[in-house]
């Protein structure tokens, strides 16, 4: 009945560049999706941070994984020590995370306080459906993340944050990742994804697979949802 | 043509930069240089002059003749510069400017003369103007070229009609027809000094006697034939303009202009069915200062409230302020590039969505430069860091289209079954240290970056051939054969490495082949 009432409200909250889908961009993998709440909420902002320098690669691609799911341009705005350190987005790479390279307009910024405001600048377009912004290490302006929530949640885009080292920092975003790449045999692309922080449910820890056939997220069958680290930790889980 | 012939410039010049650091002296300036392995004056100053001090004169003389004279070792730069300066300044009668000599400019003030009320008007302004700018000047306008030039240079200052290029130049001594100095004095030597003293002349054997270009300059002085004006700054298609009876300075009215002169522009676009591609915007302080702001789109471009938006961002990413002064006194918006803009439809499609993007490209670029707003292209290559580059966004259209070749990349990768390819690629091959069983086997441990990866699980090797057509690679991988490895670690990390050369190619004595990585797998 409350649930109802929930679904109810939300449907009335939706925003208006929120036409084309529902308010929430499942995964694809009940598991996950239950604990968000229906999956990846549209019109917030989450943080993805790579679990360590040489990760940044698997959040990439978890990112652009989850992005791919959505259907409208997305805009990747970088700072240049980014695409220097961990070298920039490729485009026949993207395509075999199953984002087609046209949809991506990459924008290099040279400061921290660009990128915010490219990242602004995206969402409030209306045609955009996926922002995702690339930083280095170093605090984030928590007024500006703020507002880049408020910008998200007035658009109903999705807005990535991602980073290249975990961080402890206060934030407003929907949800908070730490991925690290997970041993694969060299098959399909494996992700330990941890979910450090959600304003709509629990926290959990899964293996990820994508599978680049069929264009989404599976749960890895030998990694069942184990309990949520008793501890926030972030800074001790480097893989 | 109107011709501005500044006389003192170089004098001038440097009166005007002691002005500024209040240094006001009463003596003969005169400014000097090396000709031959003498120095000698090459500008006096009006003072000097009435000293009877005149260009030509070794400044030993000079200097004797009046030991007050301040000489200064001339500086043609600074005099070029300085000319450029009024030139740019002078972009507010016609966008036709051309400089002529080291010290005249030639305005074709054509059909912009009645903006001032007449010819006279203009001259009026003008000079007051260069007047306030502590200028020395002779102005003349004429029909042609080259009686505007003879009649500022050899004084017939003024307005002549056109047609009446005879009756001014037929007082004047031959070098104003802009003839070599050997020319005039052999002319000189027969007896011919005046203009007058030739126009009505037999044409063959004056050309036979002095070569063609004596008729031809004298021609072209009469207006018979004509003589192509070269502009410095080529001469935008599309052009709006305002004066301010009182000078502006805040953004916002700047902005304000900027929106009206739009609008204006609009309708000559529309009518030709064009639409701008690179806007710029310059703005005329009332000393005499200029500056340009320029601004481009990602599309053809008619909307005054769209191209206000591109300048807002100009305006908040200029690093100096506008720094107005004492204010803007005119301002002109000019479309420097046109193309042609189809009629847009407005509703149904996604059409609109495509407008939008273009839009957020567009502001994006304004603000952070065009380079940094980029679109990814596939390219017809088989080695990896060319196969995909990257664009302006604003050059490559609206990813709606085929022109960025990811369709026929699809079509390649299916083909010959693409081994796949890493997420995120290096700007260039990092080397590292590996141990790989020779000669073909892949590493079995390496270090990168202080790092030792242990590998568990590899994958290849690829080969792709280097360009040995081409020279030289450009890079420490050269233009050797590569062969390259997927290789995951023993914490699940994913790397793209590869070999540059293989052993087979080695000769004795050679270096082992090296190894990079050159991307990493999600």
């Amino acid at each position: 009945m409350i649930e109802e009432l929930r679904q109810h409200l939300r449907r009335l909250e939706r925003p208006a560049g929120l036409e084309d889908g529902p308010a929430a961009l499942p995964l694809g993998m009940p598991a996950v999706d239950a604990v968000l709440g229906g999956g990846l909420m549209r019109g917030a902002l989450h943080e993805i941070a790579a679990a360590g320098e040489a990760h940044v690669a698997a959040a990439t691609g978890f990112a652009t994984g989850v992005a791919s799911l959505a259907t409208r341009p997305l805009l990747w705005v970088a700072e240049d020590m980014c695409s220097l350190e961990s070298g920039a987005p490729y485009g026949p790479g993207l395509a075999g995370v199953g984002l087609a390279p046209k949809r991506l307009v990459t924008v290099a910024v040279a400061q921290r306080r660009d990128l915010l405001w490219a990242m602004e600048e995206a969402l409030r377009c209306r045609a955009v459906g996926v922002v995702i912004g690339e930083m280095r290490h170093g605090a984030l302006d928590t007024v500006a993340v703020r507002r880049l929530s408020l910008v998200a949640a007035e658009s109903g885009a999705l807005a990535f944050l991602l980073r290249a080292a975990p961080e402890d920092d206060a934030s407003t975003a929907a949800t908070r990742w730490i991925v690290a790449t997970a041993v694969s045999n060299n098959e399909r692309p494996r992700f330990l994804a941890q979910l450090v922080r959600n304003r709509r449910g629990p926290r959990g820890q899964w293996i990820l697979e994508w599978s680049e056939s069929d264009g989404h997220f599976t749960c890895a069958a030998h990694a069942q949802p184990v309990a949520a680290p008793p501890v926030h930790r972030p800074h001790r889980q480097v893989a | 043509m109107l011709s501005l012939w500044l006389r003192r410039l170089s004098t001038d010049r440097i009166a005007r930069s002691r002005k500024a650091s209040r240094e006001a002296s009463q003596a003969p300036l005169a400014v000097y240089g090396k000709r031959g392995n003498a120095d000698v004056l090459v500008a006096v100053d009006d003072v000097a002059a009435r000293y009877s001090l005149a260009a030509g004169l070794a400044l030993t003389q000079a200097r004797a003749m009046h030991p007050s004279l301040e000489a200064v070792p001339e500086n043609t730069e600074a005099d070029a510069q300085f000319l450029e300066s009024i030139a740019d300044w002078c972009l507010r009668y016609t966008p036709l400017i051309a400089c002529d000599a080291t010290d005249d400019l030639l305005l074709d003030i054509t059909g912009c003369a009645h903006l001032y009320g007449g010819e006279a008007a203009l001259i009026a302004d003008l000079a007051a103007r260069l007047e306030r700018a502590g200028l020395a000047f002779s102005i003349a306008v004429a029909g042609s070229i080259g009686a505007a030039y003879a009649a500022a240079r050899y004084g017939a200052p003024g307005s002549h009609a056109n047609g009446n290029e005879r009756k001014v130049l037929t007082p004047l001594p031959l070098a104003s027809l802009r003839l070599a100095s050997e020319t005039v004095a052999s002319l000189a030597r027969v007896g011919l000094n005046r203009v007058g003293d030739i126009i009505d002349l037999p044409r063959a054997p004056l050309t036979a006697r002095f070569g063609g270009t004596v008729v031809r300059q004298l021609d072209r002085a009469l207006a018979l034939e004509d003589e192509p004006l070269t502009p410095r700054l080529p001469v935008a298609p599309y052009i709006a303009e305002q004066r301010f009876a009182e000078p502006i300075a805040r953004e916002e009215d700047v902005l304000a202009v900027t929106e009206r002169l739009a609008s204006r522009l609009k309708l000559a676009l529309e009518r030709r069915g064009d639409g701008a591609r690179r806007i710029e915007l310059t703005l005329f302080r009332t000393d005499g200062a200029i500056r340009r702001i320029a601004a481009g789109t990602s599309r053809s471009l008619r909307d005054a409230a769209e191209i206000r938006a591109l300048f807002v961002e100009r305006l908040a990413a200029l690093a100096d302020a506008l720094d107005p002064g004492f204010g803007f006194d005119m301002a002109r918006l000019s479309v420097l590039i046109a193309e042609p803009c189809a009629p847009e439809q407005i509703g149904i499609g996604g059409g609109e969505h495509v407008a939008e993007m273009n839009r957020l490209v567009d502001r994006l670029s304004a603000r952070l430069g065009s380079q940094r707003v980029r679109r990814l292209v596939a390219q017809d290559s088989h080695l990896p860091e060319i196969a995909a580059a990257t664009m302006p966004a604003q050059r490559t259209g609206d990813g709606d289209g085929d022109g960025d070749g990811w369709a026929a990349f699809r079509q390649y990768r299916d083909a010959v079954e693409l081994s796949s390819r890493p997420l995120r690629l290096f700007a260039r091959p990092e080397p590292i240290e590996a141990v790989a069983e020779v000669p073909d086997g892949p590493p079995l441990r390496f270090r990168w970056r202080r790092a030792l990866h242990e590998v568990i699980f590899a994958d290849g090797p690829e080969r792709i051939e280097g360009a040995w057509w081409s020279e030289h690679g450009g890079q420490a991988s050269g233009n050797l054969a590569r062969d390259y490895f997927r290789i995951e670690d023993r914490s699940g990390l994913r790397f793209w490495l590869f070999r540059a050369g293989l052993y087979r190619d080695l000769s004795p004595g050679d270096a082992a082949p090296a190894w990079f990585v050159h991307g990493m797998f999600a």
